[in-house]
């Protein structure tokens, strides 16, 4: 058992002791209640599970939870789906997915909320030639399974977001 | 979507448990309410405008949707805590079991239950008819299958399961004895269809099954595989004829007639898994002291698992017997057909009886949905085809299908028949001969998945008429135009489809596309960049409902326009509510402010009954039922089959339509000051809602508010609870409303007015669609084809696809948004089949628990051609046409789309899928 501490969400957790071989999937669903990180594979493989990680540098990725220990997440801010609407507004990203229907059983969505806004917040650092965009799209999101759209208008979604802020998310070349 | 948790009417079944069924409303509220996913109910509404789905937002805020999501401190009422539960289920089906060794689980990691096939025994649990076989394998039997369970641990509480299921990985835990191969069990069903037409294609058959009946060859060899031939023997003679039909058909194939082209092709496809993303779970509280039992399950057939839930324990000792169950149904994480009558309810139920006032939650991981998850039948086929090579016409045709159904029979019997009616695809042949059977394994069960039977015996088909057009020589698609099923033609069962038939138009549009007309050009560009370029086209039709589906809804009113909607079916990603909210609204003027789904226990007003299966019953027996003037043939039926749209909004859309036909029109004629013998009253269905206005010519418009006001005030129809029932055909009734007699596809009827209570109408003149019904193969069906070229690097085999195109017809697109995703989505998944996903049947497969996404490979994007796949979708043939269903027949062409191109591409045909890159490589070599 160690002690853990982490921020999820801009809020503080813990310090909290947990057995070292629970999982981050499981501390968050089965301790916090905190089922919008959803567990879909177990393997690291669908990424449903996937949350973001704020780096101390203020740059940003996305982690699977289901294969990695809660303890490895100590001392880290992460957030997760329940935390991109703030005040009751939905983010950039999240009314996109709306509009594009990017979504139909929706058990992987967070994952892609999650990782699409990594990668808005990685443009918006280091923005990218419009002849690279399908493809800097393509490579972000193509971890993350999704059995019944076709990735299609998540793709969509994604790019008109970036679309619609040239100036924030492409480079002049 | 926002309803109060605890909607419900209590149903009595036959084992004396009432049973009441509940959609799951949200546990709690995110950080704003969740029910602004409801349009209307929030300043930004994404569904009203079309702008979205009205779970939109639930959606991308992490909400508590789905069964996976809820634990007892998120239900109200409930003990605080939740207990874990998991299944221990046998790898091994060739060897007796010995009994199970927990010496891992020493001292606090010690399960508090372990419930065993002894308890199932003493306790007198029963096995509901369709998963006959045992729940949990007893000790001294073989399993009957591989990833049967065999015994369900229960822990107290989750660190305690996490630490055991964690000392238990990878460790036997199960005993096993003398060795006895798999065991034998009779196959699932056999049957025969034979059709002989008449002189020309309009005239009466000489032989049908819908003339002559089903018939299955009754005899069978010692392994359980049918015996076809027709035999000397007095028994059997509807099975003879049928069979003297076909083997004549099957002579004239191998007579070696110079005039006929003759293919004999074998195909064989694999089992694979619907892979949905959630896997199955459940949570349960059995409360001893008021015998009251809650259940929390996600599935796409919830009426059929509260009814095997309460047959399981209806004849249970008491202290296992609940008095009441409580289903509540959450969305499902995908379903693709996996979640229709899985028998994983039943297993949560009895973790919850044999732990009582414990709250209990059991819940696959992905290894265990591999091993114990329903899977698509892997088929073995031979299809003889004979063409005239003066005509191009297809003259007969005879195929024999094998079905691998695995440890249940599930849906076996049910996949083999629709496989043999789709054996013919989009054509017409005079003469058909098609035998199928399903047959037992020691395999994981196979049962529902989208495509059903029909990808693939159509796949089969179409990869050989491209075969065909190449051999005559005939281009592809002048080939089905001179074959293609014309309206009102006969179905291989000997009926007419009853719907828009639109192969001419879907292969003018193949046939115009770039794809398909620069096939030539694209060839040679990749001749000089040193790849290989192939162009594929494929054409299917897929049937849609079951030929015994039941459907509920109401629709009601406020005084001041808002709309709410109940309906019995489940959403599973395929926008159902956001469908029956714009169907709705074309009869109300406004999209609903409230829709709860998966409901099936609102409709007490309507005090439904049935009796007999509505599938094999007699005229006589129907006709002797429908004198009570509540029976229906089927209450409520799943969610699947591509019915979402086609039955799923077919009861709110006609309760919709009563309250505007005698609710809103006669309260708009009184705003308009017409008097009801004034001619105008009659023409109620001129009127049209624009921008939330009735519109009539020469008329002021009248807002929906000022309308269902005034229908409150005096009194009118401001809701209606409607069931209709649909085999192959629509059941039709008369009821009388305001004084007028009202005709109508549905067959209970029940109206409030005002702010009343509802009152059942009687119907009259009740007619269900006769049983020999039973016999159509399908009558509604929808089509789509497809186009794709591809590039074959020559060095790896490594293929990619540059361009494709679908083009559908679905009737009336409720939802247009949701349409191009499925469509999108069923381009994917047929991908997928094609090319990556496979499972051994047996040791080596997902029975053994050791498979997962690493090893079964699904596609990514990267394996699509994201920016170009173009979908169109054809536009309803009249404003009237009905919607139908179209999220399987998505993906059927698109299988052998790809494998015809790649046959284009490297001249090699493949039949067996998947066809791997290491496959194409081979080839190529």
């Amino acid at each position: 058992m160690t002690m853990l501490t982490v921020t999820i969400n801009g809020r503080a957790y813990g310090p909290r002791e947990v057995r070292d071989e629970l999982s981050m999937n499981d501390f968050l669903r089965e301790y916090l209640g905190m089922t919008g990180t959803k567990f879909g594979c177990g393997a690291a493989q669908c990424l449903s599970c996937a949350v973001i990680i704020d780096n101390p540098d203020g740059t940003s990725h996305t982690m699977p939870t289901c294969v990695v220990s809660a303890m490895n997440f100590n001392g880290k801010a992460i957030r997760t789906i329940e935390g991109h609407a703030k005040d009751g507004e939905l983010s950039v990203l999240q009314k996109a997915f709306i509009n594009h229907f990017a979504f139909q059983c929706g058990y992987c969505t967070p994952g892609f909320v999650n990782e699409g806004q990594v990668l808005l917040e990685r443009l918006a650092k280091k923005p990218v030639a419009r002849v690279d965009l399908e493809k800097t799209i393509a490579e972000a999101l193509d971890g993350h399974l999704c059995r019944c759209t076709g990735y299609i208008k998540y793709h969509e979604a994604v790019r008109d977001v970036i679309l619609a802020d040239p100036g924030r998310y492409l480079s002049r070349d | 979507m926002w309803t109060s948790r605890r909607e419900f009417v209590k149903g009595a079944t036959a084992s004396g448990i009432a049973l009441s069924l509940s959609r799951l409303a949200l546990a709690e509220e995110p950080g704003f309410a969740a029910r602004e996913t409801l349009p209307g109910r929030q300043a930004w509404n994404p569904a009203a405008t079309g702008a979205g789905r009205i779970d939109g937002v639930a959606k991308v805020t992490g909400a508590k949707l789905y069964a996976s999501d809820f634990r007892a401190a998120d239900l109200p009422g409930w003990p605080a805590n939740t207990s874990h539960a998991m299944l221990i289920r046998a790898a091994d089906a060739t060897h007796v079991y010995d009994g199970l060794d927990l010496s891992r689980l020493s001292g606090a990691l010690k399960p508090v239950v372990v419930v065993t096939a002894a308890d199932l025994a003493r306790t007198g649990m029963r096995v509901p008819e369709f998963y006959a076989g045992d729940l949990l394998c007893p000790v001294g039997k073989t399993p009957l299958y591989l990833g049967q369970p065999v015994a369900l641990l229960i822990f107290e509480d989750f660190d305690t399961f996490d630490q055991a299921r964690l000392a238990l990985r990878d460790e036997a835990v199960l005993k096993f004895g003398k060795e006895t191969g798999p065991v034998k069990m009779p196959n699932y069903g056999a049957f025969r269809f034979t059709r002989v037409g008449g002189p020309t294609p309009d005239a009466l058959d000489v032989y049908s099954p819908v003339k002559n009946g089903w018939v299955s060859p009754g005899r069978f060899e010692d392994s359980g595989r049918p015996i076809w031939a027709r035999l000397p023997i007095p028994s059997g003679q509807d099975y003879a004829e049928a069979a003297s039909y076909g083997e004549k058909i099957r002579a004239e194939l191998a007579a070696n007639n110079p005039a006929l082209l003759v293919l004999d092709r074998e195909f064989e496809t694999q089992s694979v898994d619907p892979m949905f993303l959630e896997p199955e779970s459940g949570l349960a509280w059995y409360d001893a002291r008021r015998k009251n039992l809650e259940l929390v399950v996600g599935v796409q057939s919830p009426y059929e698992a509260a009814e095997s839930v309460a047959y399981l324990l209806g004849n249970a000792q008491a202290a296992f017997k609940p008095a009441r169950i409580n289903n509540n149904f959450a969305y499902c994480g995908g379903g693709f057909g996996g979640r229709d009558h899985t028998p994983f309810p039943l297993y949560v139920a009895l973790a919850a009886v044999f732990f009582p006032n414990r709250p209990v939650r059991l819940a696959n991981n992905r290894f265990e949905q591999f091993q114990l998850g329903i899977k698509r039948h892997a088929f073995k086929i031979r299809t003889r085809i004979g063409v005239d090579r003066a005509t191009g016409k297809m003259v007969g045709f005879a195929a024999d299908h094998a079905l691998d159904g695995g440890g249940l029979a599930n849906f076996s019997g049910q996949v083999a028949t629709v496989g043999a009616n789709a054996a013919l695809g989009i054509y017409y042949v005079p003469k058909v001969d098609v035998t199928t059977y399903a047959f037992h394994s020691r395999g994981v069960t196979a049962g529902s998945m989208r495509g059903y039977g029909t990808l693939q015996t159509m796949t089969a088909l179409e990869v050989l008429v491209d075969e065909i057009c190449t051999a005559l020589p005939l281009d592809p698609i002048e080939f089905r135009r001179r074959n293609a099923l014309a309206t009102g033609g006969r179905t291989m069962a000997g009926n007419p489809y009853i719907v828009s038939i639109r192969t001419p138009e879907i292969l003018d549009k193949l046939e115009q596309h770039p794809i398909w007309k620069e096939r030539a050009e694209q060839k040679a560009r990749g001749q000089q960049a040193g790849f290989l370029v192939g162009t594929g086209i494929a054409c299917a039709t897929k049937d849609y409902g079951t030929g015994g589906d039941g459907t509920l809804a109401s629709v009601e009113l406020t005084p001041d326009g808002r709309i709410t909607i109940h309906c019995d079916y489940v959403e599973m990603g395929t926008g159902i509510g956001t469908a029956v909210a714009n169907r709705v609204a074309a009869h109300l003027g406004r999209v609903a402010d409230q829709i709860a789904v998966a409901q099936v226990d609102t409709f007490g007003p309507l005090a439904l009954v049935t009796s007999g299966d509505s599938y094999t019953m007699k005229q006589k027996t129907q006709d002797a039922a429908a004198r009570n003037p509540r029976w229906v043939p089927a209450i409520s039926t799943a969610s699947t089959a591509s019915i979402g749209a086609h039955v799923g909004t077919h009861a709110a859309a006609e309760a919709a339509r009563i309250v505007f036909r005698f609710g809103l029109w006669p309260a708009a004629l009184e705003l308009w000051g017409i008097a009801p013998n004034d001619p105008k009253a009659s023409e109620w269905k001129t009127a049209r809602w624009k921008d939330g206005q009735l519109i009539m010519p020469g008329l002021p418009p009248l807002a929906l508010p000022a309308v269902a006001a005034k229908a409150h005030a005096r009194n009118g129809v401001t809701g209606a609870m409607a069931h209709a029932f649909n085999r192959w055909a629509w059941s039709q009734a008369t009821f009388s409303l305001n004084g007028q007699a009202w005709t109508a596809d549905i067959d209970a009827l029940a109206v409030r007015r005002g702010s009343g209570k509802y009152v059942r109408v009687d119907r009259s003149n009740v007619k269900f669609p006769p049983t020999d019904f039973n016999r159509i193969g399908q009558s509604y069906t929808s089509g789509c084809g497809h186009v794709m070229r591809i590039e074959i690097d020559r060095a790896t085999g490594a293929l990619r696809i540059a361009k494709a195109y679908s083009v559908l017809e679905c009737g009336q697109a409720l939802v247009p948004e949701v349409v191009i995703g499925q469509a999108q989505g069923g381009f994917a998944m047929g991908v997928g089949y094609t090319l990556l996903e496979t499972l051994p049947l047996y040791e080596d497969g997902p029975g053994n628990g050791k498979w997962n996404l690493g090893q079964y490979i699904v596609a990514r994007g990267s394996d699509l051609p994201l920016h170009n796949l173009e979908i169109e979708v054809l536009p309803p043939v009249d404003e009237n046409e009905r919607p139908k269903g179209m999220a399987e027949v998505v993906m059927v062409p698109v299988v052998p789309a790809l494998l015809n191109a790649i046959y284009d591409a490297i001249g090699h045909r493949f039949q067996s899928l998947p066809v791997t890159q290491k496959m194409i490589k081979g080839a190529l070599k």
